[in-house]
């Protein structure tokens, strides 16, 4: 099967949300952990699989106020660091 | 100060009240507060899921002694099915070649630790009793040769103080290890009806310090502590150094803000009682499988409490009363304030430098 365009998050990962909305991205089997705001939280809990990049950043659009227009290159930034990471995958095409 | 994070990061958990050794300074038994008894491995495991649903990241595995649990793998096995990591403190006389190959399978144990109190049985044994060295340095050696993570803790007490450069020495020239702790016994536990015997006096309190700054700037880095003589006399090198000087406060001087573990831990009693921690084992807060952790982290008065004591000026104890050293010293551990004053919210006596002075200490 072919790898799609649309990250999924790794299931081992745990998102704990500490304070002010700030949270950490936990990867228990290699103990690497990412911090993260509150938009690379909200990043995180879209990336089932079934969503591109492109889908993530406009619901980012929509969910946050004032957006800078550099938001979709920083939404791609951080996916590529997670995934680089073995935070985040490509899912795959389904029959 | 640090804030409250929204669930603990790390949770540390007698999983048993029992142990193979009765060594005479320990912590852990004669808390007349205290039920010793073992839980089944099904409340564990419940209590497990619970924290993993709360996304508690490490999970210590404390006692009595982790690895006498029968049910152990089980355990573990609950601990890791939850995206959680652990760690043990140990005495290390108990883990076998098959217990060893187990944890390191696993990819989740950060690390064991294993007490060390000497350089050789004679010494070692003295407080933690007959076999015992050689059972700690057996099993350090397993966890080594199967490439778990070993971490060892050196408790300084009266039959040991003599012994400190040998200790580093073997445990990090023989054995190899990367570093090691030092702490020291204190009045809690056991230790209280053996306080002569064990406790430091002052003259070895001195001894202590001197002879572990010494090493740990031969082993550059190599050395550490978080308690006991050499951080003692780490800390109270800066408060003199700052006092002669006439500096500006430390940033966390001059209140109670030496203890920031209930911003980020808990702990568990064998009996599943939840607790602030080990050291405050009398502070029930509730009840594993009863009462909700996330609702004991958040709401606990008792909690809330400690986590203010960072706002109680040490101007404000009888005991700090005319004490030049106040702008730079922090009330140290609340644990050892409550064994030795019978008040959490009290500096720890243990840790005043003025004190250590006053009875013919130096700092040099």
């Amino acid at each position: 099967m072919n790898q799609t365009d649309r990250p999924i998050a790794n299931s081992i990962v745990v998102l704990r949300e500490e304070f002010d909305d700030w949270a950490v991205l936990f990867n228990s089997d290699t103990a690497d952990a990412v911090g993260t705001n509150p938009v690379g939280v909200a990043v995180w809990k879209l990336m089932n699989g079934k969503r591109s990049i492109e889908d993530i950043v406009s619901q980012i659009r929509k969910s946050f106020g004032d957006v800078p227009e550099a938001v979709s290159k920083e939404i791609c930034t951080f996916v590529n660091t997670l995934a680089d990471n073995g935070f985040v995958g490509l899912a795959l095409e389904s029959k | 100060m640090s804030r409250v994070m929204r669930t603990p990061r790390s949770v540390t958990v007698e999983i048993t009240a029992r142990c193979n050794l009765r060594c005479r300074y320990c912590y852990f038994f004669n808390n007349p507060v205290v039920e010793y008894r073992d839980l089944p491995a099904d409340e564990w495991l419940k209590f497990f899921d619970e924290l993993g649903s709360l996304g508690v990241m490490e999970v210590i595995l404390a006692g009595g002694e982790p690895f006498i649990r029968e049910d152990l793998r089980l355990l573990i096995d609950g601990i890791v099915r939850n995206r959680m990591r652990f760690a043990f403190l140990s005495n290390g006389g108990l883990i076998s070649d098959e217990t060893a190959t187990f944890l390191a399978g696993t990819g989740r144990c950060d690390y064991v630790q294993v007490s060390v109190d000497g350089s050789c049985a004679e010494v070692h044994d003295s407080c933690r009793g007959k076999g015992s060295f050689d059972a700690a340095i057996r099993g350090i050696r397993t966890l080594q040769r199967h490439g778990v993570g070993v971490a060892v803790r050196a408790t300084i007490h009266r039959s040991n103080v003599h012994d400190l450069e040998n200790i580093a020495h073997f445990l990090l020239d023989e054995l190899g290890l990367p570093d090691f702790g030092t702490n020291a016994a204190g009045y809690m536990g056991s230790c209280r009806g053996n306080a002569d015997d064990v406790l430091l006096n002052i003259v070895e309190r001195k001894e202590a310090m001197a002879t572990l700054l010494r090493l740990a700037a031969k082993y550059d880095g190599r050395i550490s502590a978080n308690a006991g003589p050499l951080a003692d006399g780490r800390m109270w090198h800066r408060m003199e150094e700052a006092r002669t000087q006439n500096a500006p406060a430390f940033n966390n001087g001059g209140h109670l803000t030496a203890c920031g573990c209930t911003y980020s831990k808990i702990a568990v009693r064998a009996d599943g009682v939840i607790i602030p921690c080990s050291m405050l084992a009398h502070l029930e807060l509730g009840r594993i499988n009863h009462d909700s952790l996330a609702e004991i982290w958040n709401n606990s008065p008792v909690l809330n409490q400690l986590r203010n004591r960072h706002t109680i000026p040490l101007s404000g104890f009888e005991f700090c009363a005319g004490c030049s050293y106040i702008p730079y010293c922090t009330g140290n551990c609340p644990g050892l304030a409550y064994a030795l004053t019978g008040i959490v919210d009290h500096p720890s006596p243990d840790a005043c430098l003025r004190r250590f002075l006053k009875e013919g200490g130096t700092i040099e």
